[in-house]
């Protein structure tokens, strides 16, 4: 223990300060950006008419079959090509000036690109909030005098506060969790920390009082939320209310309307498409091209995978928040909280922690048992570990929505809870958690720290071959398993998105 | 409610992925880092030899231990292999290898690029090397790891980050060498010096020098080789650009470091394993690496790449390589110290 606490001082006088630095600047930024970027399209989208609307509703959730360490690959071209800018600095002002440019132009676009593929979140989440809120409550806003821009402010913004916390919360536990797009843009983080402590100095206490201090950033934002919130709950008041009929827009507000949804489709999604394409491009062109497909492997096994185990934690996180709600007591809404937290802490941590267990319940197991360590039964426990939030996040936010009334009632004619949550809550929730398991299969496909230590011999995931092309750097053939993975995704996020639409409890909204 | 529901869920998930762990006699498994697509080529090779196929575990070195550990009696792996000596001492200090008695590896590897107890043995060597812009450095300018900590140097050296096993091995050559002040001395100077904080990995170093951010870059030389001989021409115009130094040729020598493997303590196959091994000490096959991944073979008989003979011999720091693996921890925190990110 003596040791423990040296090398934890240690961390502390040399570089924690910069480690929580990054950590929150990039949170801050990140949150600020996407914020821009989900919201106001979503609020346009749902609310408003105007030409191209209906592909941009759905074109605005695509970045989210990016990953941001494919992402970080085709946004780090940016600094490569400031190079001969950054030259004429430091010929012209100094070394001193030149430093700083390099850093602004390297955390800018690390910001930026982080955002444009993880505002989907705050988007989704949003759609989903303001698609509900129905027409009386804007109406009686813009009745009371306001501007649609203040009913939009004063009415819609608030009742939408939860969706909008739950994707930002989403989007804050990526950032903190990324540990690739940091480490390659040169901006350590508290991530960087557990694994360099961990794995470069052997010292698994410091490095997991390091993970646990990116939990208690979470937690602690959280909590503030929470204060902020106060007593306030959010239920929707008229279920059968009107839908809100969208505002045509024309001319002048028409374009506006189409850029400012336009601009993160084309940063998360088109851009990053465009250049990897161009790269598989010259990759089929080569020599090597004709004869070898790289990802070929990965489309059995690793596909199959992330799609029954999305399924399984879905319906999983959906009980859970169900047992949690049904008696609400302080331990259970802590379980409830502890459940989600799998999400910010690195694939890599879970991963061990796993192993742990396995491993020693493999000793002690009778040996007639078959062994569970190197199974794929391994790997899909841990995405539940390191994913439950997802599912877990969305259908809080939907229950929170639906409300007790109607379950009250339920309860009241005698049904048992678990009747009742079939058969009332689970049909009102049938969106959320749909949402819900679609999200969780992109993420698990594009999933790589975990995967990488947990999987069996000879198993490939699109994103496992993707980074050993990579860091081989044959950014060419790297390219062709990277857009099947945000190939698979965005067909996946569509038939979502298409489902989402016709199902029952959104189609009175139409 | 949910734990009735949850078990045959569970169950219902694990039935439809059998046989995760079945083990034929026919087949070695690897534990390794090395990620090179090259080594499918090799391993192909050994299978159509002898009848053995090759299955595959890559992560990271030292998750990779971590994983050995927990799967302890149970782990299906045969082989540890590593793109870093630093590894293999840990792997080693943690009881997961077991001795290689092999008169082959004797013969071909040099004494210190192999354990003492025969836990590990190297397969490959990479030397770290600077690679500098001739346009801008003179012949007469470089000459040691060392020199690189010197204020002539400020703003025009690029380096990788310190949490890289290459730049923790070499600093640990230099605690070897230079004692831990002056080690974390050359760290702080060093990192005053960079032209732009860590980023990137070796090739974007050379890139940076090629570009003409930087001068000089710390770097392995088998990332240049990849880029001489690449498909992409901004790859090829980059390598053309810039030239190899090796440092420290009038005292120790350059540092190099080691890809290696051992045979895992729980494995029941060792003959197979030593097989393996003693295979990829063939000359054929030591040969077969210098083209394929440019990496500089440990058999002293086996014959190097045209690159290779182009950038020319040179003399190698012979520090025995445990010695990098015990001062790892120490480098780190050094590194931390200096503020190298």
């Amino acid at each position: 223990m003596g040791q423990e606490s040296v090398e934890w001082n240690h961390l502390a006088e040399t570089v924690l300060g910069r480690y929580l630095t990054n950590t929150l600047v990039l949170v801050l930024g990140v949150s600020l950006l996407v914020l821009l970027m989900g919201v106001l399209p979503a609020w346009l989208v749902t609310t408003c008419e105007f030409r191209g609307r209906r592909i941009l509703s759905w074109a605005l959730i695509l970045p989210l079959a990016i990953p941001t360490y494919i992402a970080a690959f085709v946004f780090y071209q940016g600094p490569e090509a400031a190079i001969p800018l950054l030259i004429q600095v430091r010929q012209r002002f100094g070394v001193d000036a030149f430093l700083l440019t390099e850093q602004v132009i390297r955390y800018g676009l690390l910001i930026l690109m982080l955002a444009a593929v993880l505002y989907p979140y705050v988007y989704l989440a949003c759609c989903s909030a303001f698609a509900r809120q129905s027409r009386a409550v804007i109406e009686a806003a813009r009745c009371l005098g306001d501007s649609p821009t203040r009913a939009f402010v004063r009415a819609a913004l608030p009742m939408a506060r939860p969706g909008i916390v739950a994707g930002v919360a989403l989007v804050i536990m990526e950032v903190i969790n990324d540990y690739g797009a940091v480490h390659f843009f040169g901006v350590p983080t508290l991530t960087e920390g557990v694994f360099r402590t961990w794995f470069g100095m052997g010292d698994k206490i410091a490095a997991l009082r390091l993970a646990g201090i990116m939990m208690l950033v979470v937690a602690v934002l959280l909590a503030l939320e929470q204060g902020l919130r106060g007593r306030a709950r959010y239920v929707e008041a008229d279920a059968g209310g009107i839908p809100l009929r969208r505002v045509p827009l024309a001319g002048a507000k028409a374009t506006l309307a189409f850029l400012l949804c336009v601009v993160p489709v084309a940063l998360g999604f088109l851009y990053p498409v465009v250049r990897l394409s161009h790269w598989a491009g010259l990759y089929f062109l080569s020599d090597a091209g004709g004869s070898f497909f790289p990802g070929g492997a990965a489309l059995g096994r690793g596909f199959g995978l992330a799609l029954v185990t999305a399924v399984v934690v879905t319906a999983m996180a959906a009980l859970f928040i169900y047992a949690v709600r049904l008696r609400e007591s302080r331990l259970r809404r802590f379980f409830g909280r502890v459940a989600g937290m799998g999400y910010a802490t690195p694939g890599a941590v879970i991963a061990v922690g796993v192993l742990v267990v396995f491993g020693t319940l493999d000793r002690v197991a009778p040996p007639f048992l078959p062994l569970v360590s190197g199974t794929l039964f391994v790997i899909g426990f841990a995405y539940m570990l390191r994913f439950f939030a997802i599912p877990l996040q969305l259908s809080r936010a939907g229950l929170e929505r639906i409300g007790k009334p109607l379950e009250e009632a339920s309860r009241l004619l005698g049904h048992p809870p678990l009747r009742t949550f079939l058969q009332v809550d689970l049909p009102l929730l049938r969106a959320p958690l749909a949402a819900a398991g679609m999200l969780l299969f992109v993420d698990i496909l594009k999933e790589l720290p975990l995967t990488l230590i947990l999987r069996p011999a000879n198993f490939e995931t699109l994103a496992t071959t993707a980074y050993s092309l990579a860091s081989e750097a044959r950014l060419h053939a790297c390219a062709v398993p990277a857009l099947l993975i945000v190939a698979v995704g965005a067909v996946g996020l569509l038939v979502m998105n298409h489902w989402l639409q016709t199902s029952p409890t959104s189609s009175k909204h139409e | 409610m949910q734990k009735r529901l949850l078990f045959p869920l569970l169950a219902a998930f694990a039935a439809l992925f059998p046989g995760g762990s079945l083990r034929a006699d026919d087949e070695l498994t690897l534990y390794t880092q090395r990620h090179y697509g090259f080594d499918d080529t090799v391993h192909q090779r050994f299978s159509e030899k002898t009848g053995i196929k090759i299955k595959v575990v890559k992560a990271a070195a030292d998750e990779l231990i971590v994983r050995l550990q927990e799967e302890g009696a149970n782990t299906p792996a045969d082989l540890y292999m590593t793109a870093d000596g630093g590894g293999l001492d840990r792997a080693k200090k943690a009881g997961l290898l077991q001795p290689l008695v092999s008169a082959l590896v004797e013969e071909k590897v040099p004494a210190h690029l192999r354990d003492p107890d025969g836990h590990w043995v190297a397969l490959t060597k990479r030397a770290r090397v600077i690679i500098y812009a001739p346009d801008r450095v003179k012949a007469g300018e470089l000459s040691t790891y060392e020199d690189l900590a010197d204020p002539k140097w400020r703003g025009r050296l690029v380096v990788r980050s310190s949490s890289n096993a290459y730049n923790q091995s070499l600093l640990a050559s230099l605690i070897e060498a230079n004692g831990a002040e002056a080690a974390e001395a050359w760290a702080a100077g060093v990192r005053k010096n960079m032209a732009r904080p860590p980023q990137g990995g070796d090739r974007d170093q050379i890139r940076a020098v090629a570009a003409g951010l930087a001068d000089v870059a710390i770097s392995n030389t088998y990332y240049l080789g990849l880029m001489e001989t690449s498909n992409d021409k901004k790859d090829l115009e980059a390598a053309a650009a810039v030239k190899i130094f090796f440092p420290n040729q009038e005292g120790r020598g350059t540092h190099v470091n080691i890809s290696g493997a051992g045979i895992v303590k729980a494995s029941k196959k060792a003959d197979l394993a030593k097989q393996f091994i003693e295979f990829i000490l063939s000359d054929e096959i030591q040969s077969l690496y210098a083209q394929g991944t440019f990496e500089y073979p440990v058999s002293e008989t086996a014959e190097w790449s045209e690159n290779q003979k182009r950038w020319g011999t040179f003399a190698t720091d012979q520090v025995p390589f445990s010695v990098y693996g015990e001062r790892n921890a120490e480098a780190v925190r050094l590194f931390n110290k200096a503020g190298w990110e």
